[in-house]
Formats: structure tokens, C-alpha cells, sequence
């Protein structure tokens, strides 16, 4: 065997893929975006594909949040998930429909459910992919969330390369110093034991942890977290532009002619 | 001037605690005055500190007697937030105090949440003082320890506070990052008046910085004196676990009265006293022993034509090593230098086979590191991280000790287990989670769980870094005498005195290249080097070649020796 420095499908990979989709810096037409237009952008097209049974409609959304995807710069760690999820799921519908004696309109309705499902899931990729940790409590702050939630939000962004960090050292370190064994059928002994020592890691970084949350929690209350006089001040930084709005009323426009175009030519 | 904080018969007991952590504390601190709070562990100092800026007894709510005034303000009457805007606090662990994704959010959190209209000139203004306004639209964990320490500080100065308190500053930042930090607290005492106050270890940056001591022992202020008072109760300090800086010491083994606060001045005093030390004896037989001890040992870890890099966030590949070429024999110690980001770190984790290289080849002990997994290759070679307690994966250091010489079906594992923890001389803690020790016991801790790997090879990432000069001192002996125990030892360091005594053989990096491979006293002697490696050779070393002394001494032990002969030509 030979061991190799690998770019992508290796741990480094995926804790810089998160990293690049929480931060949204692949940049993207959403991420130029005020935050709460792209949560309102986000909100008709999660309600949109529930409001019909037309099977033409709901492929045209589909359409639609394809392509908002493509623009918003989806990563591939989470488009690869997605895309599992995505043909998992209509794996197992013909699965299910076949298995139960249900005939083509079974069928039919299961793909229409998973649609409407991935539709959403795309429109919420796009949408989350775009928004910074910043932008997104700021925004959620502006739609009357509570400053608790909004901070949580935000600061949760900021454990999470800390976390993941603690977490490969923790566990490179139970891996080079716990007992070795074989790989065993298709590596499966290898796997159940790097199942154990992810689950072992948890004990140490919590308590790791702990002692420097400590810190953050003082350091909130000396800051004035907990004062709490600087919502109106984090609102008024947002502003709606051009961009804003002609995005909205194309998706609005887009979505009508999926409804249109559901009318004019029903699939089923 | 006038006293911005005044301390009155204060008493404070954390709820739970058996006896107070303050003991009827009565002192006052003088506005622009720069303050140096120092102590063993445990003596009360950070509780003092949070006094100040009520977190006791609002945030920490226990037993508190006494009174309290700042800048005019009782604080037991006002609330944290009320003082917050007088008093600034940056933490010891000041990476944590960091909680908004840019480094521009951060140093405006505080102005913003206190709905301050002009949060953001606050906040530039702030950035520009400490000269970091280039930063502004990094993520916070971008930034180096130095910068990450500057935007902690530059967050708290945005709420323009009065008096700023800064817990331990050197121990997570290189020697040229702390004497930044110190430069840039003094213009803001100097040019902005405000008063700082640090708690510190290191008596050379005290009396290099500050005006004032204040020395706690067991909950009260033993005294606070102006700094050169402090200064020269050397002895006092000693037994408070606050060694005397090198140069005092050096002029108390010449037998020169004083408290030089620099190199600069203690070369001055001892020109002046007539003392001009040659070289120890000993220095000259031990530099022609380790050209004998030279003859062809065996290689222990050998690098070729290394180079390495990591992907970006942004996706490029960022190149970390170059072209690198090292061999390590059978008895160096060896002391890996360079300013942070000059790829130690990576270097280290690819000689001891966590990492493989994207070109060249290691062989360490016999083995291509490419050809064997690196749960197989840490037979060869311990790591030890740079957290200490990123190592303690159990709930007892004997366990954690055990852990590799049992997985790996040792028969005498248990023996080999009590003989190291007696090593490191931490029999009676064996039970304990390591992460209750102090910092020089976790450290000695993981030094025991390195030992007990029985590696060839041993790998150190900052093994001094945080620690008071007490336990480094322990570290470095403890270092010093396992050296027989494993073949070869590499260590990552900032810390000149770890380098200056203990090492043997000093390997400099500079963005991923090997600019140097000497000797430590070759290195102390290249102005050049030292300059372009951003590397401040500890006291005494400086203060030797101040006066010329060659071969220089590397620790006050050698100094001492090079002073005798002279001393006792002056009673002949």
C-alpha cells in the first residue's frame, strides 16, 4: 500500500468544503443579497411546490431551484449529499411501489412527493449557501427573531472550525495510540473502529470545551451581550437594492410561468 | 495624579469554596500608572483583576465584603456593563474571547451591543491603534496567535475603557509577538493615558514595561512598590516563584549591586564595575566534545527533497515546505525555529509520519513513512501536540500512559507505565484527569505518555509554550535528563531559552525552506539570522555577546562560571 496526500474525499476536504458553504466564500449571485429578501426568496419557493398537484409545475420549480442552485455556487460536499439523498429516495420509491403491488400511478405520486421534497432542499441549499453567519443573524434578527437565537446562530458558525479541528487531532490521536488490528472483510474491522473512536472522542472535547466556553461566556457578559441595546444598530446596516428586488420579481415571475405553464400542458 | 481604583478591606469567597481567594485586600492604583500583577498559582491574581470590572461579585456571585471603587464607581452597586465601559479585560486564552466570524464584527461587538451610534468609527479607531486595520475583513480564525491577541485587545480598547487588564500576554505568542503586544500596551499608556494592568510571569518583560508591582500572595498584596524597589527584592521574588530576570541574576554572580531593567543597562553597570568576563573553561572542551561525538551515528529520521502544502479555503494549493533535505542522527536534539507559518508544524507531523508528503521521501527508523499506516509508524515516533490536553484521551493520566504500550500487547506494559509516571515524577497524580494539573504537570504528562510509546524518535509541538518560568525551567530539566531514553528529539519552539539550553542543534525555517542548521551558540552569534527568523536570544545570551564573550553563554549556570575566574582574581 501506498499512502497519498488526497485534495478531495479526505477529512481536510470535507472540513474545508464546510467551511467554504458556512461562510459563503464561493460567493454566488444570493450571497450579494440582503438577507432577509434572500429568507423571503427562499420562503416562496419552499411554499410554492405544495400549492399544486400539477406535475408539469412542479418539474418547472424544480427548473427554477436547479438553476438558483447553480448560481448560488453549491459546493460539491453538499450537492454530492443532496444528489444521494436525491436518488436514494426515488430508488426506493420504485422500490416501494413495486415491492406493494402499486402500478405506474404509484409510481407516479411517490416521484411527485420526492420532487417537491428536492425542490425544497435545493431552494434551502441555495439559499443557506449564500448567507454568512453574520448575515444570516442579522437577518433573522430584522424578521423579530430573538437577539438569544440571532447570537446563537452566529456564534455556533464560529465553534464549528473549532470543533472540527479539536475533533481530528482528538481523534488522530486515539487512532496512533490504541491498539491497531486488520482491516478485515472490506475494511469493515477498520471502519467499526474508527466508529468507536469517534464516538471516544466526544469525552475529551466536551471537557476541552467546556473550560474555553467559559471564557466566552465572561467575555459576552463584559461586552455587553447580555445589555442587549444593539438590535436597532444591526438592522439598520441592511439595506434592499436594485439587485434585491430584480431578483425576487424574476423568481416571482418564474414561478407564475411554472404555474402557466402546469395549466397549458398538464402532465398528470 | 489620582487613584482610579481603590481596594477596601476587600474579601471574596467563591460559592463552594472552603476559604477566601481575596483576603482583605486594601490597594490603590494610580490613573496612567502601568501595573504588573504577579504571584505563584493560585495566589489570587486573576480574581483581583475581575474585581475590577465587577464580574466579581455580579458574574461570579459569592461572599464579598469590602469595597470596590473604579474610576468612582462602587461595583457593587453598578453592573458589569456600567464598568465594561471603563474597564477593558483581555483573557489568557484570548482565543476564545473572539465570538464573531470578522475580525470588523468583533472589535464592534462591544460598541454595538451598549447601542453605541458610532460603533464603527469606535471600532476603526481601535484597529488603527493597534495598527491591525488590514485585518479588518479576515475571519477571526484566519489571524495568527499575535494577530488573534491584538484583535482580542483592539475589542475591548473600541469601548475606549480607562484601564485595560491583560491576563498573562506572552503565553500564547511568540517572543517577537509579546514584545509587540508590550510595545503597543505602553503607547497606549504612554500617548492615550490609559492604566493598564497585566498579570505576569516573566520578570524580564515586568521590568522592561511596567511602572509598578504588585506581588499577591494567598488572596492578599504582600506589597506594590515602584518597579525598580520590586526589582531588587530578587530574593522575595524567588520565593514567590518569580525567578529574577537573567541579567539580574548575572549581576549578582559578578557581585555587582543593582537591577538593570535591560541588557543595555546591565552591560553598562558591569563595564562600569570593571568586570569583563572571558569564556568558561569548560565552554571550550565541551564544544571540541561534541565535534568528537560527530563521527558518522546512525540516522534516525531522514528527509529528501521534501515538499508539502495545503489546499486553501479559497482552493489553491498553499505551498508550506519547499525543497527540504534533513537528516536526524541518533542523539541530536534538535530544536526546530522559525516565526509562525514557517512550516515547523507540518515538518514534524511529516517526520513522524501523521502526514505524507506530497514530494520526496522520509525514512524514519528504516521505514518509508508512504509505505506503513501511521498507527503502525507511531511505534517510531511519539507526537506530542501542542495542547496538552488534546492528548488526554482518558479519564486518568495512567490510563492515558497506558493506552499505547497495551493496545500494543506489551507484557511489562504496567511496569514500563509506573516506571515512566516516576520519571516525570507523577506517581501521585496518576490517577487524576489530566486536564485538573497544572500546566507544568500536563506538560510532564505528556512527556510521560510520549516516553511510554518507546519511540526512536520523540516530536514536540511548543512543549514550553504557556508555561510560568518556574515550570519551564522543570520542563527543560525533565527534557534534559529523558534525552538517553529516546535516540532523537525534535522540538517546535519559540522559546529561546529551550533552544539556548537544551538543544544541541538549531534547524531554522523560513517560508518552508531550511535557511539555517547550526549550533545554538552560532546562531545567537548571526545577527542576520536572528533578524530574518524573528528570534530574541534569551537575556543572558544577549548580555554575553554585549560584552564580547566568546564562546557565549547560553544559561546563567555558564555565565556563572565564566565570572568566577575573574572574581577570585580580584580578592587575590
Amino acid at each position: 500500500m501506498s499512502r497519498k496526500t488526497r485534495d478531495v474525499l479526505s477529512v481536510e476536504w470535507v472540513k474545508l468544503e464546510l467551511i467554504r458553504t458556512a461562510y459563503a466564500t464561493r460567493g454566488g449571485l444570493f450571497a450579494r443579497m440582503d438577507p432577509r429578501m434572500v429568507i423571503g426568496w427562499y420562503l416562496l419557493l419552499a411554499v410554492a411546490p405544495w400549492l399544486t398537484h400539477n406535475f408539469t409545475t412542479i418539474l418547472a420549480l424544480f427548473v427554477i431551484t436547479a438553476a438558483s442552485a447553480a448560481l448560488a455556487r453549491v459546493g460539491p460536499l453538499v450537492l454530492g449529499l443532496f444528489l444521494i439523498g436525491f436518488f436514494t429516495d426515488f430508488l426506493y420509491a420504485f422500490l416501494a411501489a413495486w415491492l406493494f403491488g402499486g402500478d405506474a400511478n404509484t409510481a407516479i405520486a411517490l416521484i411527485e412527493i420526492n420532487l417537491k421534497l428536492a425542490t425544497v432542499s435545493l431552494a434551502s441549499i441555495a439559499a443557506f449557501v449564500s448567507l454568512d453567519p453574520e448575515k444570516l443573524s442579522t437577518g433573522l434578527l430584522a424578521l423579530g427573531a430573538p437577539e438569544l437565537l440571532a447570537f446563537g446562530v452566529s456564534y455556533g458558525y464560529r465553534m464549528m472550525p473549532i470543533l472540527f479541528e479539536e475533533f481530528g487531532i482528538v481523534f488522530t490521536g486515539l487512532r496512533l495510540r490504541s491498539a491497531p488490528g486488520a482491516r478485515g472483510f472490506l475494511g469493515l474491522k477498520a471502519l467499526w473502529r474508527w466508529g468507536t473512536y469517534a464516538v471516544q472522542a466526544f469525552y475529551p472535547i466536551f471537557l476541552n470545551t467546556a473550560k474555553s466556553v467559559r471564557t466566552t461566556v465572561e467575555s459576552l457578559e463584559t461586552r455587553g451581550f447580555t445589555a442587549n441595546q444593539g438590535r436597532e444598530l444591526r438592522i439598520a446596516r441592511l439595506s434592499i437594492g436594485g439587485l434585491d428586488v430584480a431578483v425576487v420579481a424574476v423568481t416571482v415571475m418564474a414561478v407564475m410561468t411554472a404555474f402557466g405553464l402546469g395549466s397549458r400542458w398538464p402532465l398528470g | 495624579m489620582t487613584a482610579i481604583i481603590e481596594l477596601d478591606r476587600l474579601s471574596f469567597r467563591y460559592p463552594g469554596a472552603t476559604r477566601d481567594s481575596l483576603r482583605n485586600v486594601s490597594l490603590s492604583i494610580e490613573e496612567g500608572d502601568f501595573v504588573a500583577v504577579i504571584g505563584g498559582n493560585g495566589s489570587g491574581k486573576t480574581t483581583l483583576c475581575k474585581t475590577f470590572n465587577g464580574l466579581v461579585p455580579h458574574y461570579w456571585v459569592g461572599e464579598f465584603a469590602g469595597e470596590a471603587r473604579v474610576a468612582g464607581l462602587d461595583t457593587y452597586d453598578s453592573s458589569v456593563a456600567e464598568l465594561s465601559a471603563t474597564v477593558g479585560y483581555v483573557y489568557q486564552d484570548f482565543q476564545n474571547q473572539l465570538v464573531r466570524p470578522r475580525v470588523r464584527d468583533e472589535v464592534e461587538f462591544g460598541p454595538m451591543n451598549f447601542g453605541m451610534a458610532d460603533f464603527a468609527a469606535r471600532g476603526a479607531e481601535a484597529m488603527a491603534m493597534l495598527g491591525i486595520d488590514h485585518l479588518a475583513d479576515r475571519f477571526v480564525w484566519q489571524l495568527s496567535g499575535g494577530q488573534a491577541h491584538l484583535t482580542a485587545l483592539a475589542s475591548v480598547l473600541s469601548m475606549r475603557p480607562r484601564i485595560i487588564v491583560v491576563d498573562e500576554p506572552v503565553a500564547e505568542v511568540d517572543p517577537a509577538g509579546a514584545h509587540a503586544l508590550y510595545e503597543r500596551l505602553t503607547q497606549l499608556n504612554r500617548d492615550h493615558g490609559i492604566t493598564v494592568v497585566v498579570i505576569e510571569h516573566h520578570a524580564e518583560f515586568i521590568s522592561q514595561y511596567a511602572r509598578s508591582v504588585i506581588l499577591m500572595d494567598d488572596g492578599a498584596p504582600v506589597w506594590h512598590l515602584p518597579v525598580a524597589e520590586a526589582a531588587a527584592r530578587a530574593d522575595e521574588l524567588a520565593a514567590h516563584g518569580i525567578p529574577a530576570p537573567q541579567i539580574v541574576d548575572a549581576c549578582a554572580a559578578a557581585e555587582v549591586p543593582g537591577a538593570p531593567r535591560t541588557v543595555a543597562e546591565a552591560a553598562t553597570l558591569l563595564r562600569d564595575a570593571g568586570v569583563s568576563p572571558s569564556a568558561a573553561s569548560s565552554l571550550r572542551e565541551d564544544d571540541a566534545g561534541e565535534r568528537g561525538i560527530a563521527a558518522a551515528p546512525r540516522p534516525v529520521v531522514a528527509a529528501s527533497s521534501l515538499s508539502h502544502g495545503y489546499r486553501t479555503v479559497g482552493g489553491d494549493l498553499m505551498p508550506v515546505l519547499h525543497d527540504v533535505d534533513l537528516t536526524i542522527h541518533a542523539g541530536d536534539r534538535v530544536a526546530l525555529v522559525g516565526g509562525n507559518g514557517a512550516g515547523k508544524s507540518t515538518l514534524m507531523r511529516l517526520l513522524g509520519g501523521l502526514q505524507v508528503p506530497r514530494g520526496g521521501t522520509i525514512v524514519l527508523d528504516g521505514v518509508d513513512t508512504r509505505s506503513a499506516p501511521s498507527a503502525r509508524l507511531a511505534d517510531h515516533a511519539a507526537y506530542l501536540f501542542q495542547r496538552p490536553e488534546q492528548m488526554f484521551l482518558k479519564d486518568s493520566v495512567r490510563a492515558d500512559v497506558l493506552l499505547h504500550p497495551a493496545g500494543r500487547g506489551r507484557d511489562d506494559a504496567d511496569a514500563l507505565v509506573d516506571r515512566v509516571l516516576d520519571r516525570v515524577r507523577l506517581t501521585e497524580f496518576a490517577d487524576r484527569d489530566g486536564r485538573t494539573l497544572s500546566g507544568g504537570q500536563q506538560r510532564r504528562a505528556t512527556l510521560a505518555i510520549g516516553l511510554a510509546m518507546s519511540p526512536a524518535l520523540m516530536l514536540a509541538d511548543e512543549p514550553t509554550a504557556s508555561l510560568d518560568v518556574a515550570s519551564r525551567d522543570s520542563v527543560i530539566g525533565m527534557l534534559d535528563e529523558l534525552s538517553d531514553t529516546i535516540a532523537a528529539a525534535v522540538v517546535a519552539t519559540h522559546d529561546m531559552h529551550l533552544v539556548a539550553e537544551w538543544a544541541t542543534r538549531v534547524v531554522v525555517l523560513e517560508h518552508g525552506r531550511i535557511v539555517a542548521d547550526l549550533t545554538p551558540r552560532a546562531l545567537f552569534a548571526d545577527d542576520a539570522l536572528l533578524a530574518k527568523a524573528r528570534l530574541v536570544p534569551p537575556q543572558i545570551v544577549a548580555l554575553g555577546r554585549e560584552l564580547g564573550i566568546d564562546p557565549l553563554p547560553l544559561s546563567v549556570a555558564q555565565w556563572r562560571e565564566a565570572v568566577a575566574p575573574i572574581r577570585t582574581e580580584a580578592l587575590a
